[in-house]
């Protein structure tokens, strides 16, 4: 029964760093405490050694901090740069893309005419239709591929 | 009371959108004045988590290179703090599973309650009390080096940082009750640890 009552202060101890304890159990542990030495003992060391965790200062090497805002700075720079490009880029695209369809029927009808104008045959001129077509969008995509490789070979540089 | 607790509330909420919009931006200003502000604490948890300054360190800026990456996605319910020390904690992960090719689990959580994992440092402890000072401190920094590391990281969160336990258990990505259980073990054998220090 007595091993009960200091394991249930045990607790309690504990329980008011981690948790907080109802007024209740704050009222009972505050009365054991009162008349149970090897409790108070335990309080106590509790107590301490989180003061001593709490004020554990590890060392800190200042400049630290100036490398790294120096090196967020620049990459901060280049980010924001990156982005601007991107965002040129993907307007380009897309403006691109409209006038590509916005233009498609015309083209095909060049390509039509070509075709019959120097006897090419129609799956030719159809295949050269769309590579012209497709063609823009291979190569930007080649070359946000690239860049993004580029870009995470950076990164891991860094 | 509780008109101050609103205000204050309004407060905290006002600073992470003003946090949030300048991540977006990736503002330089407000990343200078947020590692001016969050250096100590992050370096803090960062070296109680790895055990090693010269990790931690490495750690310290990758994070913040992180968070300059990663800014856009930081949501303003959050504490800042919160979400750094998650971007922190992730990077301390990858770089532990890099040094110790074993599972996320077998790295960062206990086996059983009586053996806890110890990181596999030949400099460790004396790395870890060499990056205290003070003599108490470097007690108190030989008895954190024997605690597993997930133990260690909660009972900085806590004591340290005064997180509550739901904030911790987010950051650590745990339920609640394996966050409790391990402060309540990693105090236990804090106490025990420091006993003959303190007798």
């Amino acid at each position: 029964m007595t091993e009960d009552i200091h394991e249930r202060a045990s607790k309690l101890i504990d329980k008011m760093q981690v948790e907080g304890l109802t007024a209740e159990e704050r009222g009972w542990l505050e009365t054991h405490l009162e008349s149970c030495a090897q409790c108070q003992k335990q309080a106590r060391e509790t107590e301490r050694v989180l003061r001593a965790l709490r004020t554990a200062v590890p060392q800190f090497d200042v400049s630290l901090v100036l490398t790294t805002q120096m090196r967020a700075r620049v990459r901060a720079r280049e980010l924001i740069e990156n982005t601007a490009r991107m965002r040129a880029l993907w307007i380009s695209c897309t403006l691109s893309w409209i006038l590509g369809v916005v233009s498609a029927p015309l083209l095909w009808r060049g390509f039509e005419w070509l075709g019959y104008r120097w006897a090419i045959s129609r799956p030719v001129w159809i295949t050269g239709f769309a590579l012209s077509w497709v063609a823009p969008a291979v190569v930007v995509a080649a070359v946000i591929a690239w860049r993004h490789a580029r870009g995470s070979r950076v990164i891991t540089d860094n | 009371m509780g008109l101050a607790t609103c205000w204050f509330m309004n407060a905290v909420e006002h600073e992470a959108g003003e946090v949030a919009r300048g991540l977006r931006r990736r503002d330089p200003t407000l990343l200078d004045h947020l590692i001016q502000q969050y250096h100590y604490r992050l370096f803090r948890y960062l070296l109680m988590l790895t055990g090693s300054r010269q990790e931690a360190e490495d750690l310290f800026q990758e994070t913040w290179m992180r968070v300059l990456e990663k800014g856009h996605q930081y949501n303003q319910r959050w504490k800042f703090e919160a979400w750094l020390f998650t971007i922190a904690r992730h990077l301390a992960i990858d770089f532990l599973r890099r040094r110790q090719p074993q599972s996320l689990d077998a790295l960062l959580q206990p086996i059983g309650t009586d053996r806890p994992l110890e990181l596999e440092d030949t400099t460790f402890p004396s790395a870890f009390e060499q990056a205290f000072q003070g003599e108490e401190a470097a007690s108190v920094a030989a008895a954190l080096a024997h605690l597993p590391p997930s133990y260690r990281e909660v009972l900085t969160l806590r004591f340290h940082e005064d997180m509550e336990l739901e904030e911790i258990a987010r950051v650590v990505d745990s339920p609640l009750s394996t966050v409790k259980s391990r402060l309540y073990r990693g105090m236990a054998m804090l106490r025990e640890w420091l006993k003959d220090v303190y007798a």
